[in-house]
């Protein structure tokens, strides 16, 4: 990657976090100024935080460390933005099929970047279309069809994503086979909610997966399993 | 004055409106930075229109949730801070497990219950405030952490060939592996929706190869998204 532009988008990316929480504790602290209403001291906050902070700082860690690697510096606006599961993360993967790239390569860095930052605005526009029509639009979107519809989006998006993962491009290889390393991985995450609920532990899954994909894939490519065939040699596309 | 008049107050709207309009302006850089970038490392306009497009298109759907979410998180804090923490960060289930643990950390029965009191109002700093900083604990993270982790992966694609290239790419497939058996153990409506977004897809691969319509790829993951997400209305009736 070029120096110069990965040393100006992590610069870019920090300084917009770091604006980006001046605005999370800025507007507390100016209302809390204008209407008298500040906490009491930092303690009757940590008190009050403190179950919240012990339940979200382990997903939170775990999912920076697990979705980072996919995302590249399209981390800083997503982890901003939030939303990571069920919008950022799908077109960072979508774009990446759609347009034969990968993560970890300068193409795919950049592609993930657009992807992050187009789907960010929209979902923002969208949301301020939702606050200005919110008296129009609250007996259409609380109708018991919507809440019903709107309860499957995961499973919807997922089955929607299956494809995008089953196919062989790994930038400027193809490597054939690569679908194999999922199977374990699968069966397990299956067996293993069944002794043990993984329900809200999907970072820590999803850590302990792309371990043991790296495990399995190193397995499977010094067996000759997997073969990676440079993609200027292949006789056709696998995309 | 109430908490929940405090939290619907025209100046709450203001600060929001201008931290969301922050936002739009960060995306907006990095949009126009990374295309630059894009068409300087070779990559086509078709292809850069195309990661524009389809995210744009796909994000439509789960966004209308996210208006959903906002109706019903509205009622509980407001709308202007309902609106700012669904725009930064946050997602709906957090805020709404956020908002009710700061009401009962505060000794109350839950937010309903905060909003009514008398004492509320005074609480409308400590509830702000707790909200946001539980929530940054992945975006302090990214910011130490970040730039180390995205070295480490394209290190190590650059220094080790062709493993190196299996080795990044099989680490994405972990987002499927965790999330797609905890969906399919839900029960047979999930199943059924789950199955019924391949077939969709798989429909939809089939209609771009029989007529060639390649602009059709921006709309499979929304197309499939809409038609799984209306299916579960069937298949409610018929499973649930």
């Amino acid at each position: 990657m070029d120096k110069k532009y990965e040393r100006g988008i992590h610069l870019i990316g920090r300084i917009g976090l770091i604006i980006g929480i001046a605005f999370m504790l800025g507007i507390p602290a100016v209302i809390s100024a204008v209407y008298d209403v500040w906490p009491s001291s930092i303690t009757q906050v940590m008190t009050i935080g403190g179950g919240l902070l012990l339940m979200f700082i382990p997903t939170a860690l775990a999912e920076v460390i697990s979705y980072t690697p996919v995302l590249g510096s399209s981390a800083y606006i997503t982890f901003l933005t939030g939303n990571v599961m069920n919008l950022k993360l799908p077109c960072v993967i979508n774009s990446h099929t759609l347009t034969g790239t990968t993560q970890g390569t300068d193409e795919g860095d950049t592609i993930a970047a657009i992807s992050v930052a187009a789907s960010s605005i929209t979902t923002t526009l969208i949301i301020i279309v939702g606050v200005l029509l919110m008296v129009p639009l609250r007996p259409i979107l609380t109708s018991p069809m919507v809440a019903t519809a709107t309860s499957y989006l995961l499973p919807s998006l997922f089955g929607g994503m299956v494809l995008s993962f089953m196919n062989e491009s790994c930038g400027e290889y193809i490597a054939k086979g690569k679908n194999l390393v999922m199977i374990l991985p699968l069966v397990l995450v299956f067996v293993i909610n069944l002794v043990y609920p993984l329900s809200g532990k999907e970072g820590f899954a999803v850590l302990a997966c792309m371990a043991l994909n790296v495990l399995i894939a190193w397995v499977l490519y010094k067996k000759n399993i997997i073969k990676m065939v440079p993609k200027d040699a292949a006789p056709g596309k696998s995309e | 004055m109430t908490f929940l008049e405090i939290m619907s107050s025209p100046i709450l709207f203001v600060l929001v409106g201008l931290g969301v309009l922050y936002i739009l302006v960060f995306c907006g850089i990095t949009l126009v930075r990374s295309y630059r970038h894009g068409l300087a490392i070779g990559l086509s306009k078709e292809q850069l229109r195309t990661a524009i497009t389809s995210s744009s298109i796909y994000s439509i759907v789960p966004s209308i949730s996210i208006v959903v979410g906002l109706i019903s998180l509205s009622t509980v804090i407001g709308v202007p801070w309902a609106w700012f923490r669904l725009s930064v960060v946050g997602a709906v289930t957090y805020e709404l497990i956020s908002a009710e643990m700061t009401a009962t950390g505060a000794g109350f029965a839950d937010m309903a219950a905060l909003g009514a009191s008398a004492e509320g109002a005074s609480l409308v700093g400590t509830v702000m405030f707790v909200m946001s900083i539980g929530i940054m604990a992945g975006v302090i993270a990214i910011l130490l952490f970040g730039p180390r982790i995205m070295k480490g992966v394209s290190g190590l694609r650059s220094k080790h060939g062709a493993w190196g290239a299996l080795m990044t790419g099989v680490l994405s497939m972990a987002i499927i592996e965790a999330f797609l058996p905890l969906q399919l153990v839900k029960g047979p409506v999930y199943i059924a929706v789950v199955i019924t977004s391949v077939v969709v897809t798989v429909l939809q691969l089939f209609l771009i190869k029989l007529t060639g319509w390649k602009w059709w790829n921006n709309f499979i993951m929304a197309v499939t998204l809409l038609v799984g997400m209306a299916s579960s209305l069937l298949w409610t009736n018929l499973l649930g």
